[in-house]
Order: structure tokens, then sequence, then C-alpha cells
């Protein structure tokens, strides 16, 4: 059979995805093209040395409510090879399910030592950390009734696609509701943190999560 | 989607961005690409433009929190890449990555117009993410511009190309020549879209 692009999935009760999702088939991209889909992200929009702990808002300021966790992993394309000196941006809401921005209008509270955002980099390995305060999950649907299950925001640039992916924690009772969870399937295991040993680490819990930028011509950054 | 014959490690996921992509992570020097930041006396050569237009959904209504990425070569079509580093023709105050945050669905972004690359016309690379989606890519191309007809990726979207062309609107903004660009994200008249996992 020929390659065709996908078909993006609609999230089952999600409105939005509803709203929002293109119902034609992805068109391929010709080679000669192909490069040309994938921004470089300049490296000078590099992180502030301090947005590694999300812990903190600042390095002089006490550690925000709920369970501080370090976040490890290692970054890799496709192929395998090490994606080196990628923008690693994280979000995630804080121990009460709240976001510190300004269109979250859930109501849950909002904690005086947490911002909820930073930056890091790879290194020559491909390798990352971050500390983070463990998210609450949120109700998203009232009307339904349906959580958004604890979880991570990750937006990656570097490697052969953009991605904007996000860390699910294992065994959460709202994992199986959630409608990208759905979509993924089976293939979900990969965006779950594995737990391990936090070690020496001042955090309570520590997880890996290895991450594979997806595409077949991992042109730039190599 | 994934082939069970491949050596290839299976991809992470891609996931939706959700509606509170951190507004922190915006940067005033990623959303005009005319200039290398604000304040500093360095112009990127070539032709001022501003590409505007509205980000609409299924029910043609604003796509509202919406994160839109440019990517586009230089006046004179040299994307800036490890591969053309130390190229003669990289202008040293254009990068050609450009970032914004549109809470409403409507965008305006000022940049320069790119050069065509070889064997392509004159285009723009252009990535959104919002809640509900995973990430959707296109390329955006000028009704002023040579070569559109020859373009692999307008001639890859068939009948459907004329649909990625932005139009000279005929007035300037700011000394800017204005471009229209509406993005349909589904439903009727949908704007084509590619996939750079499969392609």
């Amino acid at each position: 059979m020929a390659k065709q692009g996908r078909i993006l999935g609609i999230g089952p009760t999600d409105n939005t995805s509803d709203q929002r999702t293109p119902r034609q088939r992805l068109r391929l991209i010709p080679d000669v093209a192909r490069e040309s889909f994938v921004p470089v992200v300049p490296a000078r929009y590099a992180a502030n040395p301090h947005e590694w702990d999300m812990t903190r808002t600042a390095p002089d300021r006490p550690r925000a409510a709920g369970v501080p966790i370090e976040v490890t992993g290692r970054m890799r394309t496709a192929s395998g090879r090490a994606v080196a000196g990628a923008l690693l941006e994280v979000w995630s809401a804080n121990h009460f399910g709240r976001y510190r921005h300004i269109e979250d209008h859930s109501g849950l509270q909002l904690d005086e030592n947490h911002l909820g955002l930073g930056r890091v980099l790879t290194d020559d390995t491909g390798r990352y950390r971050f500390w983070a305060i463990s998210p609450g999950a949120y109700l998203a649907r009232p009307d339904i009734g349906r959580w958004r299950p604890k979880h991570i925001h990750m937006s990656i640039s570097g490697g052969s696609s953009r991605l904007i992916t996000q860390m699910y924690f294992p065994g959460e009772p709202n994992n199986e509701t959630d409608p990208m969870a759905i979509l993924m399937g089976d293939a979900f295991e990969r965006n779950l943190g594995i737990p391990r040993d936090a070690g020496d680490a001042d955090v309570e819990e520590a997880y890996d999560f290895d991450i594979v930028v997806g595409g077949r011509n991992a042109t730039f950054f190599e | 989607m994934t082939d069970p014959a491949s050596n290839l490690l299976p991809a992470t996921n891609e996931d939706t961005c959700g509606p509170y992509f951190p507004i922190y992570f915006a940067d005033p020097a990623l959303e005009d690409l005319t200039r290398l930041d604000p304040g500093v006396v360095a112009k990127a050569s070539g032709t001022p433009i501003i590409l505007r237009g509205r980000v609409l959904d299924r029910h043609g209504v604003l796509a509202n929190g919406i994160v839109m990425e440019f990517w586009q070569a230089n006046a004179k079509g040299v994307y800036r890449t490890p591969a053309t580093e130390g190229d003669e023709d990289i202008d040293p105050w254009f990068y050609g990555y450009g970032r914004m945050r549109s809470g409403s669905g409507v965008y305006e972004f000022p940049t320069i117009m790119p050069g065509a690359a070889e064997a392509r016309a004159a285009n723009i690379t252009v990535t959104i993410f919002s809640d509900g989606i995973n990430r959707v890519v296109t390329q955006v191309f000028f009704d002023t511009e040579d070569g559109n007809e020859n373009d692999p990726v307008l001639q890859a979207a068939g009948d459907d190309a004329p649909k990625l062309i932005a139009r000279h609107d005929g007035r300037t903004a700011s000394g800017a020549e204005v471009y229209v660009f509406d993005i349909i994200m589904a439903g009727d008249n949908e704007t084509p879209f590619f996939d750079d996992l499969e392609s």
C-alpha cells in the first residue's frame, strides 16, 4: 500500500478537539520540502539558570505546597541519536490543579510559592533534568464529571519535528478517561513517567521520562 | 502507524498544548522578525511584510488561545540552520523562527518576504498548537511571488493549493506590505495540513 499521511483522531468528550481537529487526511510532504517544515530554534532563546527548579518561584523563595519531584530523561530521535542542546519548555498545574495562567478560571487554589513554568536544555548526550511539584488533577468537564489526570506539559524544540507532549503518572485513576490518552491507546504507556529512586536529590519522588522525537528525516541538530 | 518491522524507536506521542501555554514564554523578539530585538539597531534585510489573518474552527468561530510558530528562509532564500552556517548569504540579523500566542485567534506577524529556496516558491511554514489538537503544520505562499505553479508542496495540495496562498491586501501598514491568510482548522474549506512524521 502506498504511504499515506495520517488522519488525526478526535478526542472523545473533548469539544475543542471536535471543533479544531482537521478532518482531511494529512498530506505527505515531498522529499525536497521535508526539511523546510521543521524550525530551527535559535540557541539564544535559552533557559534562565534557575528555571530547572520549578518547586520554587525563585532560588530565595520557599518550596511550593505538594510533593516535589525530579524528572529526568534522554531525548533521542527515532533513529536513536541523542538530541543535544534541545530546548525543553515545561509547564504544569500546582498541587491543587491550578495553573498560574490568566485564562484559568477554575477558581482552584493558587500557591504563592508556585509558578509552574520552567525551561531547560538537553546536554551533549541528550539528557535533561528538572524539578517540579507533582501536579494536581482537576475537573475539566464538570458537566460530565471528567477529570484531567495529573500531567506535565513539555514542548520540545530539537530533532526532526516539533513536539508538544504531556508526561502522565502511572496508576492514576483518571488516565483511562482522558480523551488524548484514549486516542493514544496502548501507546499511552510511552507517555508515562517511570518511577525510580530519588537517590540523594532533595525531592520526594523521581521519574524517568525518555523522549523520542518523531519524524524520519533527522536532518537538523545532527 | 508504527511499522513492526522497523528499527526506529517509537516516538513519544504528541499531545494537546492545552489552553494554558505559558504567556511567560512569550518573547517580543520572536513576534516581529523585521528586527533582532525591539530597540536594538539591527534590521533584517528584505521587504517588510505583515502576514495577518484569522484562525477559525469547524464552525467558523475564532480559535482562541492558540500558539503559532513560523519558520522561513531569509530574503535570499537561505534557511538559518546548522547546515548553512558560514554561508555568505546568511543575514546576521535574521533567524527565521517566530512564535506568538493569540488569545483571540486573530494573528498578525511582521516579518520580511522570504526568498525562494532552491526548487521552491517563497513560503513560510506555519505550525499551530492549541487545546484539543496535536500540532498541525502547513506552509503559506504569496500571490505576488513567482514559482507557485511549480512548487512541490503546492502541487501536493492539488486542488486545494489556492487555500495555501496568502492574498496581497493592496495596502501597507507601518511601511510593510500586508498579506491576508486565514486558516480553517477543520470542516468546509479546511486548510490543507501536512504530515512530517509519516513523510
